[in-house]
């Protein structure tokens, strides 16, 4: 059977300003739901975005994928005052899969091409950020995530293990290593 | 300078990471206090997420993000959901039972037959009254539904978003672009059409298009309401952000468009006046000052929630008024403009004309 979304009717009253009851009447199929909910966090779920993946070109496909996805999944959802975290936690979900689904065939072409895509060479890119973005993005982009997820997200490491479905080991080990990194290419920077 | 030690500055991630709880946590809190390496380190795992924190966002600019939105929401409406099996057949159920209440509603309502049979298309469910004079037809993998006389409640199930079925009227067709609708023929015109779930496009010969959202009824008998509805279109019941169906559409219609008809309150007036104004010459049938008129109110109100609506129509209304050059350039200009638009496909079939 095929549902297709709904605009909002009835005598519901228009304004229902929390998280969780935006996402009860998308799990409802109501349109305009959706269209709060993007309103209210595309801004957030980008910048992340933006920053884990070193200003990819697919960030608005990956906004887009990550709200989609919350849609389908919003009748899930655990009612939590702020939705931020999950959707935040979807989208770096969304991230860890395509590159799995990508590692492979970039890391291929690149060896036949000898080179790396245009479109994934961060140098133009890098040229007009800060000290701090230029050495983030030398991170690798799941020690990127990881690191982004705490302590940009504010999220726990128990959120971040099950949001990239890790263990939380991982998410630690990633934590320290991304850290040691980025603070060395930043001492790199104020060095001589 | 001499680099601060301790054997004990790795806690201070840990405690960072909530690796340390309860007594340890305490035990090295009050270490970290009196230790100046471990209060370095500390604070220097703060700056590191200080300065991600502090990072520059590149904010896309506003058309953008009204232009991912829209492509959002388009996707949403256009997403097929295929719920588990029992789920589907709970709310098929559930469907087959709201859709018998409609059904039965609307016999009482219309005086229509009481005898009432059922027929499965091959993606459609038909129910038919009694006296209906109705059939079924399937060409180049359309399906096709012919009414003459009577009521007919149908329920579609869309193998895909692209495949719709028509309607056909006595006095013009009907495009299913939702799930759910009944209509009523009599004596060689359409009388009635109620839309519960979806949204269908009412074509009538010599009137323009209606397309018709859920809660509303199309009736043949109601006076013309130009500045807020299509000739006939009433909302029933009152949902509780109204909608007005979208207002021509010469060449057919894929996504139905709406707007909302109260101007929201962040809303400038003059905004609201002006796309009235147009909307008015546009229903009056006054082609070329409507396109005047919605031409201005791009210009004037580009952040406009109803910009591309009027970006749209003033196509229409050039398309309407015979004005192909100008149309073709209305028409280029809102593609460029609106590269994702809700009428895009609409906007290249009549700039192809």
């Amino acid at each position: 059977m095929i549902r297709r979304a709904i605009l909002s009717s009835g005598t519901r009253a228009p304004e229902a300003t929390s998280d969780p009851a935006i996402l009860r009447r998308l799990a409802e199929g109501e349109l305009d739901a959706l269209g709060e909910l993007y309103d209210r966090y595309h801004a957030y779920v980008r910048r992340f975005l933006t920053h884990a993946t070193s200003d990819a070109d697919d960030v608005d496909d990956l906004v887009h994928a990550t709200f989609l996805t919350a849609a389908q999944c919003a009748a899930r959802y655990d009612g939590r005052p702020s939705c931020r975290p999950w959707l935040i936690g979807i989208a770096a979900q969304l991230l860890r899969r395509r590159r799995r689904a990508f590692g492979t065939f970039l890391a291929v072409a690149a060896s036949l091409r000898n080179h790396r895509a245009a479109a994934f060479d961060p140098r133009p890119a890098l040229q007009a950020r800060s000290d701090v973005e230029r050495a983030l993005s030398r991170l690798s982009e799941a020690k990127r995530a990881t690191l982004l997820l705490a302590e940009v997200e504010g999220l726990s490491c128990p959120e971040i293990a099950a949001a990239l479905g890790v263990p939380i080991g991982t998410v630690w080990t990633r934590l320290h290593t991304a850290r040691r990194e980025l603070r060395a290419l930043l001492e790199e920077n104020d060095g001589p | 300078m001499t680099a601060l030690r301790c054997p004990r500055t790795f806690e201070a991630e840990a405690m960072r990471d909530g690796r340390l709880v309860g007594v340890e946590r305490a035990r090295f809190e009050r270490h970290l206090a009196a230790c100046p390496a471990c209060s370095h380190e500390a604070r220097a795992l703060e700056s590191v997420a200080e300065a991600l924190r502090v990072l520059p966002e590149r904010t896309p600019d506003e058309l953008h993000v009204r232009r991912e939105r829209t492509r959002l929401l388009a996707a949403f409406d256009g997403a097929l959901v295929q719920p588990e099996r029992r789920k589907a057949a709970r709310a098929w159920s559930y469907g087959l039972g709201a859709a018998a209440l409609a059904f039965t509603g609307a016999l009482v309502s219309w005086r229509a037959q009481p005898a009432v049979h059922l027929a499965k298309a091959s993606g459609a469910v038909v129910r038919a009254s009694g006296a209906a004079v109705w059939s079924e037809h399937r060409d180049a993998g359309r399906e096709r539904v012919v009414i003459e006389q009577g009521t007919l409640f149908i329920h579609v199930e869309h193998p895909s978003v692209v495949e719709h079925l028509v309607v056909a009227l006595p006095d013009g067709e009907l495009e299913d672009v939702g799930t759910t609708f009944t209509v009523t023929a009599a004596e060689g015109h359409t009388t009635l059409v109620m839309v519960r779930e979806g949204s269908v496009v009412l074509r009538l010969r010599g009137r323009l298009p209606v397309a018709i959202r859920a809660g509303y009824t199309w009736t043949a008998n109601t006076e013309p309401t130009p500045l807020s509805a299509p000739a006939g279109l009433t909302p029933a019941p009152a949902p509780a952000f109204p909608l007005v169906a979208a207002p021509a559409d010469p060449v057919g219609s894929t996504l139905p468009r709406f707007t909302r008809t109260a101007p929201r309150s962040d809303e400038p007036s003059d905004a609201s006046a002006a796309f009235r104004a147009a909307m008015a010459a546009f229903d009056g049938g006054d082609s070329r000052d409507a396109a005047a008129r919605f031409s201005r109110f791009v210009v004037e109100h580009p952040r406009d929630p109803r910009a591309e609506d009027a970006a749209y129509l003033r196509v229409v209304a050039l398309f309407r008024a015979g004005a192909g050059t100008d149309m073709k350039e209305a028409a280029e200009r809102y593609l460029r403009r609106y590269p994702n638009g809700f009428r895009r496909a609409e906007v290249e079939r009549m700039s192809a004309r």
